[in-house]
C-alpha cells in the first residue's frame, strides 16, 4: 500500500483519470442502452414489433374473398384464376375496413400493362400489340377480364 | 500488507458492499425510468421470430415485367419517388456479329424508374435480339449479410425469422450499409433519413399475409414461404423441389438466401 504512493503524483493521476473515465463510460452506457438491447443479439429486441406494428395497405385475396365469393369462383375458372383481386382493383384495405369507399374503376392500360406484345416477355403469355390489334379503348367489349377465355 | 488491515478498514469496506448493493433497486427504478423516456416499447403482437424462417423465390421465366409488384411495394411502404425497395431488370441481350464465333453479342440492362411503371420498348431493335428477360431484384436475405456487420450502433440485423430488418428509430443515418450491400438493395431514405430497404413486408408477414410483391405478382413469378411451417402443397417447396435454383453472387460469401430459378449467366 505504502508503495503504490511512492508512484510519481503524474502517474497516479493518469490512473484516477482513466477510471473516472471507465466509470462515467459505464454508468453512462448503463442508463442509455435501450431495454430490449441484447435481446436476441446486437440490436433492440422490441424494433421487431415495432417494424411489425404498421398496417398494411393492401388487404390480401382472402379479405376479398369474405364478401365477394361469387366473383372469385367466376374468377377460379378461366385464365386469370391466380391472379389476386388487388392486382387489377388496387389497395383495398380501405374498402375492407369501410365497403362503402369504393375502389377506383379499371382502364385500357391496366390490360396492356401485362398484355403488350415485348420480345422480353416469356412466350407462355398472351400478347398483343395493342397498336394492330384494336383500334378502341374498351377491351370489355370483346373480353370479360374475370374469364378471359369467354365472349360477352 | 497484513498489518494495514484494521477492523474500522474491514468494516468500511463491508458498509460499503452493503451500501452498493441496497442502492441497485433504486439505480435500476431510475434506469427504468431514463430507458422509458428515451424509447417506448411495444407489446409482442403473439409473433415468435424462432418459429418461422422465411424465403422468397423467383421465377425468372414466370416474370413478364409489368412492374405490379414495384408499384405495390412503393405504396405499401411508402418508398420516396426514385428510391426502391424491389426493382426489376430487363436483360436485352443482342446478337453476335455474324462471323465473330462468339455465342452471344452485347448485354444491355436497363430498368426505366426501376420498372414502376411497367417498360417501354427495349433499348436495341428488335431485329437485333438474340434473347431478353426479366429479373425481379430485391434483399438477397443473406446469412452473413455485410449490411448488418457493418452498422456501428446496432440499427440493422437479421432477425431470427430471415428477415433483415432495419430499426429506424435506431439508425443514425451514416450509410455504411448502403455501399457495404453488394447487391444495391439499400439505400437512404431523405424523408426518414435512415437506411432503407426491403424487409419483406414484416408487417404483413407477421399478421399472416404475403409480402405486397408476392400477393400483387399476376404470374406467380414471386413465391414465398415460411421453411418451418410448410403448408399442405406449399408452392416455395414446390418451387426448390421442381427447379433448378441458384443464388446471386454466391461467390462473396453472404450466403444469399433468396432462390431464383432460369438464371442466365449475363446476370449479376
Amino acid at each position: 500500500m505504502s508503495r503504490l504512493f511512492k508512484l510519481p503524483p503524474q502517474l497516479i493521476r493518469l490512473v484516477l483519470l482513466t477510471m473516472g473515465i471507465l466509470c462515467f463510460y459505464f454508468t453512462a452506457r448503463y442508463f442509455l442502452t435501450p431495454p430490449s438491447f441484447g435481446q436476441y443479439g446486437h440490436y433492440r429486441g422490441n424494433a421487431m414489433q415495432e417494424i411489425a406494428a404498421r398496417q398494411p395497405l393492401w388487404a390480401g385475396k382472402a379479405s376479398c374473398l369474405e364478401c365477394h365469393a361469387a366473383h372469385a369462383q367466376k374468377l377460379a375458372k378461366g385464365e386469370h384464376k391466380d391472379l389476386s383481386c388487388e392486382t387489377c382493383h388496387g389497395p383495398g384495405r380501405i374498402h375492407v375496413e369501410n365497403p362503402a369507399a369504393k375502389l377506383p374503376k379499371l382502364d385500357v392500360s391496366l390490360c396492356v400493362r401485362c398484355h403488350q406484345e415485348s420480345p422480353s416477355r416469356p412466350k407462355w403469355l398472351h400478347q398483343i400489340n395493342v397498336h394492330n390489334h384494336y383500334t378502341g379503348s374498351v377491351c370489355t367489349e370483346c373480353h370479360v377480364p374475370h374469364q378471359p377465355n369467354e365472349v360477352p | 500488507m497484513s498489518e494495514n488491515v484494521t477492523r474500522r478498514g474491514v468494516l468500511k469496506t463491508l458498509a460499503g458492499i452493503v451500501g452498493g448493493i441496497m442502492a441497485m433497486p433504486a439505480a435500476r427504478t431510475c434506469k427504468a425510468a431514463v430507458q422509458n423516456g428515451l424509447a417506448s416499447s411495444h407489446a409482442p403482437p403473439g409473433y415468435d421470430p424462432f418459429q418461422h424462417k422465411w424465403l422468397m423465390a423467383l421465377d425468372v421465366d414466370r416474370c413478364i415485367g409489368c412492374g405490379m409488384c414495384v408499384e405495390a411495394c412503393c405504396q405499401e411502404n411508402s418508398v420516396p419517388e426514385g428510391h426502391w425497395r424491389t426493382w426489376i431488370e430487363r436483360y436485352v441481350i443482342t446478337k453476335p456479329k455474324p462471323g465473330s464465333g462468339e455465342t452471344r453479342g452485347e448485354t444491355v440492362v436497363d430498368s426505366p424508374d426501376g420498372g414502376r411503371k411497367g417498360f417501354g420498348a427495349e433499348l436495341v431493335p428488335k431485329e437485333d435480339i438474340l434473347k431478353s428477360f426479366f429479373v425481379p431484384k430485391l434483399c438477397n436475405l443473406c446469412e452473413n449479410s455485410p449490411c448488418t456487420q457493418v452498422c456501428p450502433v446496432g440499427a440493422t440485423f437479421e432477425a431470427p425469422d430471415g428477415a433483415v430488418l432495419v430499426d429506424k428509430n435506431y439508425c443514425i443515418g451514416c450509410g455504411f450499409c448502403v455501399q457495404a450491400c453488394p447487391y444495391g438493395c439499400r439505400f437512404f431514405n431523405p424523408e426518414t433519413r435512415t437506411a432503407d430497404k426491403c424487409n419483406l413486408c414484416y408487417h404483413r408477414i407477421t399478421k399472416g399475409l404475403k409480402p405486397a410483391c408476392v400477393e400483387i405478382c399476376p404470374s406467380q413469378a414471386r413465391i414465398f414461404g415460411d421453411l418451418k411451417n410448410p403448408v399442405p402443397d406449399d408452392p416455395l417447396q414446390k418451387f426448390i423441389s421442381s427447379n433448378k435454383v441458384e443464388a446471386l453472387k454466391k461467390f462473396l460469401g453472404t450466403g444469399p438466401r433468396v432462390a431464383y430459378a432460369g438464371l442466365d449467366e449475363e446476370v449479376r
